[in-house]
């Protein structure tokens, strides 16, 4: 298990990656973490001929509160989300979203950028990135665009990004004051790739009734997905059991999950049902507990 | 004064020597030796389960700066034998492999051809380039079909699948179980699973070509036996050869036999005359070197009204892969063997049948009896949920009470210096079994599904020679050990068996010092190496403390009665009688008092090195003692497992709320090794009945080759054990040890399952099989839904 | 080191600041940090486990940080500060407090995963002097150890809280 031989380059800034990146094409791949690439090429499922090294671009790097919105550099360190001051006090979700990755040494390493591109239908931050539309700010050397993470993440380790295109940064929307939110996960053991996942964001009026519901599923499907349907039919609705129990439900139907060693397709729909209560009722009292 | 009686450093809770190395980085494991001018060499694999090599073409990688060249089975038989495994065994058949297969391959990951280059990073790229035709046959994955009259041959010169079967019965048990009572039936099946030592295996080898002797560095549990198989397969002398086990990370029975990657190894640094290294990697690990378990077994038994057990047989199908590394027969039998444990039956029956199927071979891991304890308390639980009795009802009619002992087993094993019904009923009250049940009962009305599970384990340790040949296993039981004291007085001790972790350095340290009367500190115990240790039968079958321990205290109490032969002698004594040694000192008795003779050993060695005239008449200068010694055909082990669980019928997770083990494993040599010992046991019986497993499809492709797929526990998923000591001596053993390195994997097990079982008494669910993972019991929990 | 800063397939020198030290080597950019810091540092504490990430042997302090040198290539490793089990040592030259805890508690029997648990935890409980029983067995399900159960070690890394909190308390 040794990787295969690549050409090495580390740019020192974002324009030169691009420019690397347009020239090599698809002879090139970016590392970034590695906690993903790595193994692969290790087991020469991967042989770039060129690895482009970003790690040393330090203005990929680094968490910011601007224009209203939390926007994380690609190569913010999952370590860094999960220990971030601003983040804890401002925005938990994320640091608790980030607490569920692998394992100490790996979330270190790992980037919030790498996750994305790579696209593993179990894994955090593709979920989270479509349960709270997140803008994504790709940039080549034509310039600089911006994407929706639900467009972004095509299917399995299947991502919209050009072949000389770059992720830079990762805007997440704050929550509303008082919004509830809960994250959970069925996994074999601490760290493993999610079985299922569900996230949620809940927030009531002052009557109590839905104002706003988002409700994401990973591994049900080739990307995570939001129950859009579902959400704005849940508008104005009392979140009393007999409405959990019917969201669970919808969630045991949504997606087309598959059979693998770890767990059948009926498995993961029935996790999809149980972790959906518990993530709505775990909102539910964050935003009671807010209110 | 000198207490004579009470051990001095036997059982003292000694931190161990061995850490300080492996805690500052500066362990030897095979990777961390540097050998300059080494070639790496790696292994080109099979893709497919079953196929014909049609033919091999390496110029291309052979071509690449740096390769030195790749070799194939052709290249091979050249420089070594085949292994034949025919052991003279009523009812296992011969079988042959070549050191690289020539023709066929016979599982996913087998060896096509070596590849030797300067690195190992070369060596990879050389690999890609290797062009190798197969003609792929079908593949053989599942035991049942591969019995079948028209099933397709792993080995076509056998004329069957079927490696070995052997029966037994007592006179009267097929009239028994056929006089109309009821048979209650229990099947039990275990999965494939591997060792997954977390160093994987590797070799480095060195020839001298004007000394024309071969050095091996390798990772291994019995260099002994490992050097007699090598020399023999490259046809050269075991006086040329070195084995060298350094330190070595984690064995559990995978790093025992001779493997064909690194006989390879072995001839080709002879060839090429340059050292030769390889390391195997985690996936070559996972699917290729040992696997182990896989079985399937059902027991019918009668019993009265009261739960006794009248009459039961036994019958065992078990997958071993594709090659036999051991004998067949090996494993499986032990089950039937000593299958009954602390429970009385005198009317028996068994038949083992073990197949071969296109997989990795089997061999043994750590309780190659694992399944044993499982299948007889799980039988037990079986005829309680048939008679509506309480499963602890069911354990006390049928146990084997202390006025009862020894026992012979319906298969002529004797059971002696056990305690079964004391550990099981310590345990009941600690665990507060009533009190328990009628908590159980509550909880069950509110959801919560919390189960009891009881498993009583006979141990069977330290294998004797005479039990392996009433087994018809060929190999002996016997260990050797020396001691040295050198002119100094500094000690030197070595056992032919060698270490993967469990602290021999220490613990045998502590054995040779109480038979010699020194502090243990002053004893170096050197293992590992043929050329220092002696000829003795390696480190298995829970084998180390009693065989390797109890020699070298044996060897230390002949160095003593030298050292105060001597010292009677420059004391002036006629006699030794009155003297004996405590700290390294000589002590003498005069009426009831002892005192300190000030003589030293030092002092005593001295006159044995330097001062020979001074000794005492006859004797030969130097104190220099070699021993050997035959343990008992079998040393038995006894402990009780209680696992508690509550199951989340929800999620199909199983919470393991608490687990006590109550044991009794003889005299101990220090209980934190001992203790330590019984939680690595316990938990691996814990991961293999929750997680761990070896996953083919049904092309016999591995599905498993690596950490993500084959899972074993974290931090996370382990509970805390509580040991309970109720150890008694063994008669027969040297300072009355027993063995005790695997029955925590066997109680776990059983427990563990029982626990389930119970659990889900509501739902009519019984667990036979494993791994009991959230998404199998989820299926069992809908079909009840 | 303008930008492309390319470097062809063939072996570079670089310099690794190991334990202290500048240790300069001449390598492959293929060649993992693992590989390197064993075989061309010499530095064979650091343990090579399963090359994929998951057993946590090969882990080493990155700039204070428990990260998988097998996870990483060496070359990217240049200007980094690294600490190995080698660079662990206790105030006199003896055991940490950790080490001493994991002898006391018999927290290693095979002893190859043991530098990673070590070297992982004298960096988190550097920042993490109290941590709860969760807590530990959250950063050691890092750790794959298959001979110990891991009992034993989440006792010495308690136990080496406790002795490290007294230590601070009285300094």
């Amino acid at each position: 298990m040794k990787p295969g031989k690549f050409t090495y380059h580390a740019p020192e800034n974002l324009h030169a990656a691009n420019q690397l990146l347009a020239e090599l094409g698809d002879d090139a791949k970016i590392i970034a973490g590695g906690q993903s690439l790595i193994p692969v090429m290790n087991l020469r499922l991967a042989q770039p001929d060129h690895l482009i090294d970003i790690n040393g671009i330090s203005e990929l790097a680094g968490i910011h509160q601007e224009n209203g919105l939390f926007t994380l550099g690609c190569l913010t360190r999952h370590a860094d989300v999960e220990t971030s001051p601003l983040l804890m006090d401002k925005f938990p979700l994320l640091p608790a979203a980030a607490k569920r990755i692998g394992h100490l040494a790996i979330r270190n390493r790992g980037t919030i950028g790498g996750s994305l591109c790579n696209a593993d239908p179990a894994a955090e931050w593709p979920l989270i990135a479509i349960l709270l539309d997140a803008h994504l700010s790709i940039q080549s050397s034509g310039g600089e665009r911006h994407t929706p993470a639900k467009e972004f993440i095509q299917s399995v380790y299947t991502v919209d990004l050009g072949a000389d295109e770059i992720l830079t940064t990762v805007a997440f929307p704050p929550l509303a004051r008082g919004e509830g939110w809960a994250v959970n996960q069925i996994c074999r053991r601490t760290g493993d790739f999610a079985l299922v996942s569900v996230a949620v964001t809940l927030k009531l009026d002052r009557q109590g009734h839905i104002e706003r519901l988002r409700l994401c599923l990973g591994s049900m499907d080739v990307t995570p997905f939001r129950l859009i349907d579902v959400e704005q039919a849940a508008r104005g609705k009392i979140p009393d059991k007999a409405w959990i129990h019917e969201m669970a439900g919808i969630a045991f139907d949504a997606g087309s999950p598959e059979s693998d060693m770890h767990a059948s397709a009926q498995y993961r729909r029935e996790m999809a049902a149980h972790l959906t209560s518990e993530v709505l009722t775990e909102a539910l009292g964050r935003c009671r507990a807010g209110t | 004064m000198l207490n004579k009686t009470a051990f001095s450093s036997i059982g003292k809770r000694q931190p161990r020597s061995e850490d300080y190395r492996l805690l500052t980085g500066r362990g030897r494991y095979i990777d961390d030796i540097d050998i300059s001018g080494a070639l790496h060499a790696c292994f080109v694999r099979s893709p497919y389960a079953h196929a014909r090599i049609l033919s091999i073409d390496g110029a291309d990688a052979e071509d690449l700066p740096g390769v030195v060249g790749v070799f194939t089975g052709n290249d091979l038989s050249q420089w070594t034998t085949k292994l034949r495994m025919a052991p003279p065994i009523e009812g296992v058949k011969p079988l042959e492999m070549t050191t690289l297969p020539i023709d066929k391959v016979l599982f996913h990951g087998d060896l096509v051809a070596c590849i030797v280059a300067e690195d190992r990073y070369l060596a990879e790229d050389a690999m890609e380039l290797v062009d190798i035709d197969y003609e792929p046959l079908p593949p053989i994955t599942d035991m049942f079909k591969a019995l079948e009259d028209d099933s397709f041959l792993i080995d076509e010169t056998l004329g069957t699948n079927l490696i070995s079967q052997q029966s037994f019965a007592t006179p009267d048990v097929h009239r028994i179980m056929s006089n109309g009572d009821k048979v209650i039936e229990s099947t039990f099946s275990e999965h494939r699973q591997t060792h997954l030592p977390i160093e994987t295996r590797g070799i480095i080898a060195q020839w001298d070509a004007g000394c024309e002797h071969l050095t091996v560095h390798v990772g291994n549990q019995a260099t002994h036996p490992y050097r007699s198989a090598l020399a023999a397969r490259l046809r050269i002398s075991e006086s040329q050869l070195t084995v060298i086990s350094p330190d070595v990370g984690g064995g559990f029975g995978q790093k025992i036999a001779l493997y064909r990657e690194e006989l390879t190894v072995a001839a080709l640094a002879r060839y090429l005359n340059q050292p030769v290294r390889w390391r195997e990697d985690r996936m070559e690990n996972l699917m290729a070197a040992s696997h182990a378990r896989e079985d399937w077994v059902r027991t019918r038994t009668v019993v009265e009204a009261d739960g006794r057990l009248k009459a039961m047989s036994l019958e065992i199908v078990e997958d071993f892969g594709g090659y036999c590394f051991y004998p067949a027969n090996y494993l499986a039998r032990v089950i039937a063997m000593i299958l009954s444990g602390p429970y009385k039956l005198q009317h028996y029956a068994y038949d083992v049948k073990v197949v071969l199927t296109n997989k990795c071979g089997n061999g043994p891991m750590r309780a190659p009896m694992a399944i044993t304890s499982w299948i007889m308390d799980g039988t037990i639980d079986n005829i309680a949920r048939e008679l509506g009795m309480d499963p602890v009802e069911v354990r006390r009619i049928n146990m084997i009470r202390e006025d009862e002992f020894p026992y012979q087993m319906a298969t002529g094993e004797t059971l002696e210096d056990i305690n079964p019904f004391e550990t099981m009923e310590k345990g009941l009250a600690l665990i507060g079994y009533e009190k328990l049940r009628k908590q159980q009962k509550a909880d069950q009305e509110q959801g919560i599904y919390r189960g009891i599970g009881i498993c009583n384990v006979v141990e069977s340790t330290t294998y004797g020679s005479k039990f392996y040949k009433s087994a018809g296993i060929p190999g002996s039981g016997h260990e050797a050990a020396w001691v040295r004291v050198e002119p100094s007085g500094a000690i030197i001790a070595s056992v032919g068996i060698s270490a993967t972790g469990q602290g021999y350095e220490t613990a045998f340290a502590q054995t040779v010092a109480e038979g010699l009367g020194v502090n243990a500190e002053d004893v170096s115990v050197q293992l590992g190496n043929t050329d220092v240790a002696p000829y003795g039968m390696g480190s298995r079958g829970a084998r180390g403390g009693t065989a390797g321990g109890g020699t070298a205290y044996l060897a230390g109490q002949d160095a003593q009665k030298k050292v105060l032969a001597i010292a009677a002698k420059m004391l002036g004594l006629n006699t030794d009688e009155q003297l004996s040694m405590k700290g390294g000192k000589v002590w003498r008795r005069l009426d009831e008092d002892w005192s300190d003779t000030k003589l030293t050993l030092a002092d005593v060695a001295r006159i044995a090195y330097l001062d020979p005239t001074n000794l005492p008449q006859g004797m030969e200068p130097g104190i220099q003692i070699h021993k050997t010694y035959d343990p008992p055909s079998m040393t038995y082990s006894n402990s009780t497992h209680f696992c508690q669980v509550v199951v989340d019928v929800k999620t199909g997770a199983v919470c393991i709320e608490r687990y006590l083990i109550v044991e009794n494993c003889g005299t101990v040599i220090n209980p934190l090794i001992v203790e330590g010992q019984q939680h690595g046991a316990t938990i691996m019986g814990l991961s293999g009945t929750l997680f761990e497993q070896v996953i083919y499809d049904e092309n016999g492709q591995n599905l498993t080759g690596s950490l993500a797929d084959y899972l074993i526990p974290t931090a996370t998923e382990v509970p805390d054990l509580e040991i309970v000591h109720m150890n008694t001596a063994n008669k027969r053993t040297p300072a009355g040890i027993k063995g005790m390195a695997e029955g925590g994997v066997m109680g776990a097990i059983g427990a563990l399952s029982n626990s389930v079982s119970d659990a889900l008494l509501p739902f009519g669910i019984v667990i036979d099989k494993h791994p009991i993972s959230p998404n199998v019991l989820r299926t069992l929990l809908r079909e009840k839904e | 080191m303008s930008g492309g800063n390319l470097i062809v397939m063939e072996k570079r020198p670089i310099t690794l600041h190991i334990n202290g030290c500048d240790i300069d080597v001449l390598i492959e950019p293929r060649k993992l940090l693992s590989d390197v810091i064993r075989e061309d540092a010499r530095l064979t504490g650091t343990h090579v486990g399963c090359e994929h990430g998951v057993c946590g042997a090969c882990t080493i302090l990155i700039d204070g940080r428990p990260q998988r040198s097998c996870l990483t290539f060496a070359i990217q490793a240049q200007g980094k500060t690294l600490s190995t089990i080698e660079g662990v040592v206790g105030e006199d030259g003896g055991y940490t407090a950790l080490q001493q805890a994991m002898h006391e508690e018999h927290g290693l029997q095979c002893g190859f995963c043991t530098p990673g648990i070590i070297v992982t935890f004298e960096a988190y409980l550097k920042n993490n002097p109290d941590p709860t029983e969760d807590e530990i067995r959250d950063v050691l399900s890092g750790n794959l150890c298959r001979c110990t159960g891991y009992q034993n070690i989440i006792r010495a890394i308690k136990k080496a809280a406790a002795m490290i909190r007294v230590d601070v308390g009285g300094a």
